[in-house]
């Protein structure tokens, strides 16, 4: 007891004495601060990330076929879409997966990935007059219609207009380029006032000359990627409940439609020069970037002072007008030229930003179309089958939505949610609609088998008020199912109207199924559990934790941990080997005392409990300040929050910023950590201290 | 001067030898010494630099073991106990003082004295205080027990260790050049400290040195000459050899 306390007090007197326990100590301190701040951000880290995947689209577990080729990757692998069996019947699977006590809810999940084309603002013009003489070979003429013709084709003059504006300019520019004769004549014949003139009288073959010949002279058309995932809408939303709507309205239950991703909605389809200045903007607010200093900044500002013809384009002689008025007045110029008025308009600097941001939403966006799709309208999903064959559905686009939190991440915007009977149509199974739809086609026509080609000729060719026009990559589209045909369109356009019971829902396919649990923490076990379960059933199913389903995403994590990990432990031999050392040094510089003790009766385990003893109290005590500042780091931290800083940080901090929070088992891991590591590096020194001999008393050095 | 010369002797050491070997050379610190020191003696061990003084010593307070003879102290013969045996010798029969006093610096005056108390764990507190105060009084430091040995003179340091040497009642007291490194006066004043300890309490001290005052003192001087006992003298003996110019 006495013995206990003297070295207690040893040990601590010696703690300040010597300036190697000073270093020591402080190794002890940065090491214990490190593993509790560390530990804690890569916890914090690694749970808000799987909040992240877990509450957008995977659940906690995932379910799909064993027959499946590729393992499941939701956010999309490598070497592209994985190659998933089809669970046949999903309302079988979910009573059988809600059986178990910890399930909460099953949702079903396609997902899948098609490329859209948009057609550029001729063809959508040209479409939309396309329409207005339809209309009025149905209905009639009435004055408004007429105006409306007039107008559009104002526009259409316009751009035509203005492109052989820009040929001879930049023929003048390139010399003599090479350019299709026809194509030249074509547009010069569409510039002239006879063209014009006698447009009315054949107005569909007048069409068929500036959508054959001119709009492809234009390439501004876009091909997109758009992933989905197809689901039980109403399902997905009561189980991720981070969802939320933001354009538009959700899809009325049971109801076929589609919600796009905000985060989609905004980068592929807004205007670019829009998009631009939302991003200059963003950059200034949100991370302090100027466009005095910035290059990316500086570029964008030049994008837009260049593009122009996205706007130009968009607008009729009317719209022009006022669109020169306002910029006139806008910027106190005479200028008449609109791109000019525009490039200036688009000169930015970082004092006139805020304001001509503002006025561009104020006074120019009213004039302009920002997004190249609405809400209402309707996509077109085609698909080709591994022969050659084509499955086109019609979705229509109700809305968009985003996950609270993740609004700027892309990887948790890269999926757009549809109905689970467009995606099955899409997928190539047959639905009961489908079906019957093929059957009345038989009848009506017979089935003629298309070659690519021809298919889309009919697609493309055929006049439709779709304004984007999607290929789906899959391929799994069953043969029989290819049609197409003015009946089949209208079938379709009535489907959309359709509303299907939740038993029609349930009962077909699904790629996989995602299980959201009760209780998160049993996560290992009711995997094990539902593997069980699967095989005494004799389902064939794979059964996999979120991590494994995101694929790509999830193994970063792991890397991210392990690296983590990895780097703790290099920075732990490395406090080994210096405390290891320092320790000898320091053992070295008290033999005479070790050497006293010894010769006046102080037994061999004695000095060993000296030296574990100053050991244990310089890692407590230092352990204890290291995870004290530790803790009051992490504390500011997460009243503060830690800016995510770029977009892609968003994902991982399951949001804008991570709110880092210190649990008790950080603490622990720091302290064993530590004292791990104090001991283990003394052990050779304080053998070496009970080897002092007590002859080493009589040196007569110091 | 002692009456008690005849007592049994409480070191006993027959022809023993010491041989250090520094790398392939081998000295001969010892070559054969008999020497036999009764309880209560009070001796001095006196020879020139290099005639073995310091490995007698450290032999007889068995934190060295000898290459040849027999040394017994306490009635044992040291070469048959093991480590932990010798540490508990040490311990409880033999005290030490050093010629740099080797104090405990990160300890209090009282705590350095009161530390071999808390090895040999047979005392409680209070006994271990009243103990060490008692001691304390008798080298004269009761009133600097909560210093720290830095804050005293050589002196008062070398006192405090005499009293930790003699905190366990030894029966044998080692002090290798005790005053070596201390101003005549104070060195003095030490072995006057010693040679009252040694009347009263009857403890045996051994103790080398060069100084011809500081020998004068002892009951006897045991002379050393070349790793050899050379003979065993009286203090005024002692005096008058060193006088005439000798060691
Ligand atoms: N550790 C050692 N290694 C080798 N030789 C030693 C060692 N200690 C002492 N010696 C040698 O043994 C002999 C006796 O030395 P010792 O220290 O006992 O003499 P001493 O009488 O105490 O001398 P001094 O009066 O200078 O202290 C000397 O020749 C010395 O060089
Ligand atoms: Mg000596």
């Amino acid at each position: 007891m006495g013995q206990l306390r003297l070295l207690l007090q040893v040990a601590f007197r010696n703690l300040f004495s010597s300036k190697i326990n000073l270093l020591i100590g402080g190794i002890i301190f940065f090491g214990t601060l490190l593993v509790v701040v560390g530990g804690a951000l890569m916890d914090s880290m690694d749970s808000a990330m799987s909040r992240s995947i877990i509450g957008s689209v995977a659940g906690h577990i995932q379910v799909y076929s064993d027959d499946s080729k590729d393992p499941l990757a939701l956010y999309g692998s490598m070497s592209g879409e994985p190659d998933l069996a089809a669970l046949d019947d999903f309302s079988q699977l979910k009573p059988f997966l809600e059986k178990h006590p910890n399930v909460k809810t099953v949702v079903p999940l396609g997902t899948s990935g098609a490329i859209i084309t948009s057609g550029n603002t001729v063809d959508l013009t040209l479409s939309n007059l396309r329409e207005l003489y339809k209309k009025r070979d149905e209905a009639g003429e009435t004055p408004e219609l007429r105006e409306s013709i007039d107008s559009v084709k104002g526009h259409v003059r316009q751009m035509v207009n203005l492109m052989a504006d820009q040929t001879a300019r930049s023929e003048q520019e390139l010399g003599g380029a090479q350019k299709d004769p026809a194509e030249v004549k074509a547009l010069a014949q569409a510039r002239t006032d006879a063209f014009w003139d006698a447009f009315e009288e054949d107005p569909y073959a007048s069409l068929e000359l500036l959508e054959n010949r001119i709009a492809p002279q234009i390439p501004d058309g876009d091909m997109l990627e758009l992933r989905y995932a197809g689901t039980d809408l109403d399902a997905f939303q009561r189980t991720f409940d981070r969802m939320e709507i933001v354009d538009g309205q959700p899809v009325p239950t049971g109801q076929r439609g589609m919600l796009l991703s905000k985060f989609f909605y905004e980068e592929f389809l807004k205007m670019k020069s829009a998009l631009r200045l939302d991003h200059i903007k963003q950059e200034r607010d949100l991370n302090q970037k100027t466009i005095a200093t910035d290059p990316e900044l500086q570029r964008w500002v030049k994008e837009n002072q260049v593009q122009t013809r996205e706007i130009i384009f968009q607008l009729d002689p009317v719209k022009t007008r006022k669109m020169v008025e306002r910029l006139q007045k806008l910027l106190g110029s005479q200028e008449p030229a609109l791109d000019t008025l525009l490039t200036q308009f688009f000169t930015t600097d970082d004092a006139n930003f805020d304001t001509r941001y503002a006025q561009f939403y104020s006074e120019l966006a009213p004039l302009l179309e920002l997004y190249r799709l609405r809400m209402g309208d309707v996509l077109t999903i085609t698909a080709f089958t591994r022969t050659g064959y084509m499955q086109s559905v019609n979705v229509k686009v109700y809305g968009t939505y985003q996950f609270k939190g993740l609004e700027k991440s892309a990887m948790a915007g890269a999926l757009s949610l549809m109905d689970l009977m467009s995606f099955r149509d899409l997928y190539g199974y047959l639905t009961a609609d489908k079906k019957a739809e093929l059957a009345e086609i038989q009848q009506q026509s017979g089935l003629e088998a298309l070659s690519r080609d021809e298919a889309e000729e009919a697609l493309f060719g055929e006049a439709s008020d779709n304004v984007l026009v999607a290929e789906a990559t899959s391929t799994d589209v069953d043969d029989q199912a290819a049609f197409i045909g003015d009946q089949g369109a209208l079938t379709r356009e009535n489907l959309l109207q359709r509303v299907y019971t939740q038993q029609e829902i349930e009962q077909g396919v699904a790629l996989s199924a995602a299980v959201m649990l009760k209780d998160p923490e049993l996560l290992e076990q009711t995997m094990v559990e539902l593997r069980q379960a699967a095989k005494d059933a004799g389902l064939k199913l794979r059964v996999v934790s979120w991590q494994e389903a995101a694929g790509i995403i999830g193994q970063f994590v792991l890397l991210g941990k392990m690296v983590l990990y990895f780097a703790v432990f290099i920075i732990f031999v490395v406090a080994l080997v210096i405390i290891n050392n320092a320790m000898m040094m320091a053992t070295m510089q008290r033999v005479r005392e070790v050497g006293t003790m010894r010769a006046i009766g102080a037994q061999r385990s004695f000095i060993l409990g000296m030296v574990l003893v100053e050991t244990l109290v310089l890692g407590l005590v230092f352990g204890a300040a290291g995870s004290l500042v530790g803790s009051g780091i992490m504390a500011l931290l997460n009243s503060a929050g830690i800016p995510a800083g770029n977009e892609a940080l968003y994902f991982f901090f399951s949001g804008p910023r991570l709110f880092p929070t210190l649990s008790a088992s950080n603490l622990v891991a720091a302290f064993v950590i530590v004292l791990g590591v104090s001991a283990i590096s003394t052990l050779y020194p304080a053998f070496l201290a009970t080897r002092v001999s007590p002859l080493q008393a009589m040196q007569t050095d110091e | 001067m002692n009456p008690t010369a005849s007592q049994a002797s409480i070191v006993s050491i027959t022809n023993v030898t010491k041989d250090y070997t520094l790398g392939k050379v081998v000295v001969p610190a010892l070559r054969g010494v008999d020497l036999e020191v009764h309880a209560g003696e009070f001796i001095s061990i006196a020879g020139p630099s290099g005639s073995g003084k310091t490995t007698l010593l450290n032999l007889i307070g068995c934190v060295d073991t000898a290459t040849g003879g027999v040394v017994r102290v306490a009635g044992q013969d040291t070469k048959q106990l093991t480590e932990r045996q010798l540490t508990n010798l040490r311990l409880n029969t033999i005290g030490f003082i050093f010629q740099s006093f080797n104090l405990v610096q990160v300890l209090s005056v009282f705590q350095n004295v009161e530390f071999p108390l808390l090895l040999q764990r047979k005392l409680d507190k209070a006994q271990r205080r009243e103990r060490v105060m008692q001691l304390l009084e008798q080298v004269g430091l009761a009133s600097h027990a909560k210093h720290r040995p830095n804050e005293l003179s050589g002196g008062q340091r070398q006192r405090v260790a005499v009293a930790r040497a003699l905190v366990t009642r030894p029966q044998l007291v080692l002090a290798d050049e005790p005053t070596a490194n201390l101003d005549s006066v104070t060195g003095q004043n030490i072995i006057d400290l010693m040679k009252e300890l040694n009347q009263k309490e009857g403890t045996t001290f051994i103790f080398s040195t060069h100084d011809a005052k500081v020998m004068s003192h002892a009951n006897a001087v045991v002379r050393l000459a070349d790793g050899k006992f050379l003979d065993r003298i009286s203090a005024a003996e002692a005096s008058r050899v060193m006088a005439a110019g000798g060691h």
